[in-house]
């Protein structure tokens, strides 16, 4: 069975002032139909620009340098608003952005932008397209939808607007929702409730989730698989338990000992050296290799592309059996 | 505890809303916060702990109530000296940080203009605070947009500790900054009052954040203090259902199953609070009694290091779990 998408060496180039850097490096993945990918990372790492390049919607500084986006065995034509062949194929996918608040029309009320989808799109009457979009509006948990639909964004608390948001993806009937950083700017009772409604949307509608977030604290509950970002380029991909219990890319493994957890409070975090590189000035070799306790000199001059590791889990690292054997040998952190 | 430095009594601070409402954004708030201690205040976007850290600095006119520093009760209008002694560092050190002043200029100003070294001695104070939140001393002559979002931090810090503050409001200090270097500044925190003795509120949304640094906990919903307490004491042992559904809803690195989200609903607007205990309408134990009276901040089986604002504050997690 083709999966439901295909992401096929992506390769995005930003510019800034005069200069042109790669924001997305290579990016490679599939997407089963009902599955989940996690695409984690820092800020700058390239994570929602992947989501935009893939959504056709690069900002006007970036354009696709090469690589496909396949859905369903379709590729799709590069820019959204080209009318190309496989041009519908493109409904199939719909995007989350993490502000609400400034992703929504202000002037119109938010049943209005919930309904635009079904008329215009899906061909709906104009009264079948109200009752879709209140029934939207009850699909994602917000209480008195006839009464909401009248309601203007700012009325609206940033949970709601967040639930808007996603019931305006949701309102092309999509196979695949982009979630773009979903719920950093919630509160985190109101991010549990967005991530129990996200999940429940996988399972009862068959929904394929690519979910961007800076947060590996919320990885695991999103997705069975992830993928680790730096510099425009997937480290390190694998399911999510065994990246995060054993990482094998010396980032990840950075990025772990860096965080917080609230159960452990006598883990002392430790930051990873130095900071990121300019995306304009990044020399050959491995990008993390300046930060990186298990570089030699072989980092600077390999260009270490994903590796598997194990059953569907790859590194980008030379010294990732270095890794497998600090773990083994139980030195965490 | 020993005498506090810091007294809050009965602090409410109430703005004017639209159609003549009033909102509330701290109720009633009684808080004590010893020299030297790290005080997490903890709860959700809208809870007012920013207005208290706003109230302490003397930013905010608080409607009733009084805050008591070092034994003396600070008026409105503040003197300079009590000004410098507390001092607060923001969320965002992209937006705190004038972008057309060097760090040497907004630094130098300080020292000058509260006359706090002779001239000729100002560059070397420059330096040593440079040192002090580990930056190099080539940094005094960066603009902000030179430096990484830690580094700011750090300025802003640095900023903060010019005028030899007692108190250090943090708001948020790590929120804005990656995961990678929020490490580094919460180990400046950490190193910055064992060195100089300093007394940090720290606000945060973050448990983990919280927990790792604090001393004392408090956790705030709708303007009010729902439970405070010695930080074990209030993580391990947690008695207001609305620090269990903030524990239960913490992202946690390695987490197997999606968390059943404890508390239902959003938190109602601080104009219309609801009567009784303001947490009822979203409490998974709320009886008849908490939509009528509103419980009080009490210690916790009789001991005074862990209060919490609720009516079944005597019962375990185990005992209340369905």
């Amino acid at each position: 069975m083709t999966p439901l998408l295909e992401v096929e060496g992506l390769v995005v180039e930003m510019r800034r002032h005069r200069a042109v850097f790669r924001a997305v490096d290579g990016v490679s993945f599939a997407l089963e139909r009902g599955g989940a990918l996690a695409i984690v990372g820092e800020s700058g790492c390239g994570k929602s620009i992947t989501l935009r390049a893939i959504m056709g919607l690069l900002p006007n500084r970036g354009r696709l340098r090469s690589g496909r986006v396949i859905v369903d065995g379709t590729t799709l034509p590069a820019d959204a608003r080209g009318r190309g062949r496989g041009h519908h194929q493109r409904r199939r996918m719909s995007i989350v952005f993490q502000d609400a608040l400034s992703a929504l029309n202000p002037v119109a009320t938010v049943g209005n932008q919930i309904a635009e989808a079904p008329r215009y799109v899906l061909g709906l009457g104009r009264r079948a397209a109200r009752a879709r979009a209140i029934e939207l509006l009850g699909l994602v948990g917000i209480p008195d939808p006839d009464r909401r639909y009248h309601a203007y964004p700012h009325e609206l608390s940033g949970g709601t607007r967040q639930r808007v948001m996603i019931a305006i993806a949701l309102s092309s009937d999509p196979a695949i929702l982009l979630c773009d950083e979903p719920t950093t700017a919630l509160d985190v009772t109101i991010q549990t409730q967005i991530l129990a409604l996200l999940a429940e949307l996988r399972s009862e509608r068959g929904l394929s989730l690519v979910f961007v977030t800076h947060d590996l604290g919320v990885v695991s509950q999103v997705a069975e698989a992830v993928a680790v970002m730096y510099t425009g380029r997937f480290v390190e991909t694998g399911p999510t338990a065994e990246v995060l219990a054993a990482p094998r890319h010396p980032y990840t493994r950075g990025l772990l000992a860096a965080a917080l957890d609230v159960d452990s409070p006598e883990h002392e975090p430790v930051a990873i050296p130095g900071s990121l590189p300019d995306p304009l000035r990044l020399a050959g070799g491995c990008s993390f290799q300046p930060r990186c306790e298990f570089a030699t000199g072989q980092c600077l001059t390999t260009d270490v592309r994903l590796q598997l590791v194990g059953p569907g889990h790859a590194a980008a690292c030379l010294h990732s059996d270095v890794l497998a054997a600090c773990q083994a040998a139980g030195h965490h952190g | 505890m020993a005498e506090p430095l810091i007294e809050v009594d009965g602090l409410t601070v109430t703005f004017p809303s639209e159609h003549g409402h009033i909102l509330r954004a701290v109720d009633d708030v009684t808080l004590q916060i010893a020299e030297g201690e790290v005080l997490g205040l903890v709860g959700e976007s809208g809870c007012g702990k920013t207005t208290i850290a706003k109230c302490l600095a003397g930013r905010v006119v608080p409607s009733a109530g009084h805050v008591r520093f070092d034994g003396r009760e600070l008026s409105v209008r503040r003197t300079t000296e009590d000004r410098r002694a507390i001092q607060i560092v923001f969320q965002d050190p992209y937006s705190s940080l004038n972008p057309r002043l060097s760090v040497r200029h907004v630094l130098g100003e300080l020292l000058r203009v509260h006359r706090l070294v002779p001239q000729d001695e100002i560059e070397a104070r420059l330096r040593e605070l440079m040192g002090l939140v580990g930056l190099p001393k080539g940094a005094l002559d960066g603009l902000p947009s030179q430096f990484s979002g830690g580094q700011r931090q750090r300025i802003a810090i640095a900023r903060a500790l010019t005028v030899e503050p007692r108190v250090i409001l943090a708001d948020e200090p790590v929120s804005a900054l990656d995961v990678s270097v929020q490490a580094t500044i919460l180990r400046l925190f950490e190193d910055l009052r064992s060195r100089l003795g300093l007394t940090v509120v720290f606000i945060s949304h973050n448990l983990a954040v919280v927990r790792h640094l604090s001393d004392r906990v408090a956790v705030m919903y709708l303007g009010r203090i729902v439970e405070q307490g010695d930080r074990e004491a209030v993580f391990s042992d947690p008695r207001h259902p609305y620090t269990r559904a903030l524990l239960a809803a913490a992202p946690r690195l390695h987490q197997v199953e999606l968390v059943r989200s404890v508390v239902k609903g959003e938190p109602p607007s601080p104009i219309n609070v609801p009567a009784g205990c303001s947490f009822h309408p979203r409490c998974p134990r709320a009886e008849d009694k908490c939509t009528r009276d509103r419980p009080a901040l009490e210690p916790v089986g009789g001991c005074p290091a862990h209060l919490t604002a609720c009516h079944f504050r005597d019962e375990t997690s185990a005992e209340q779990a369905p």
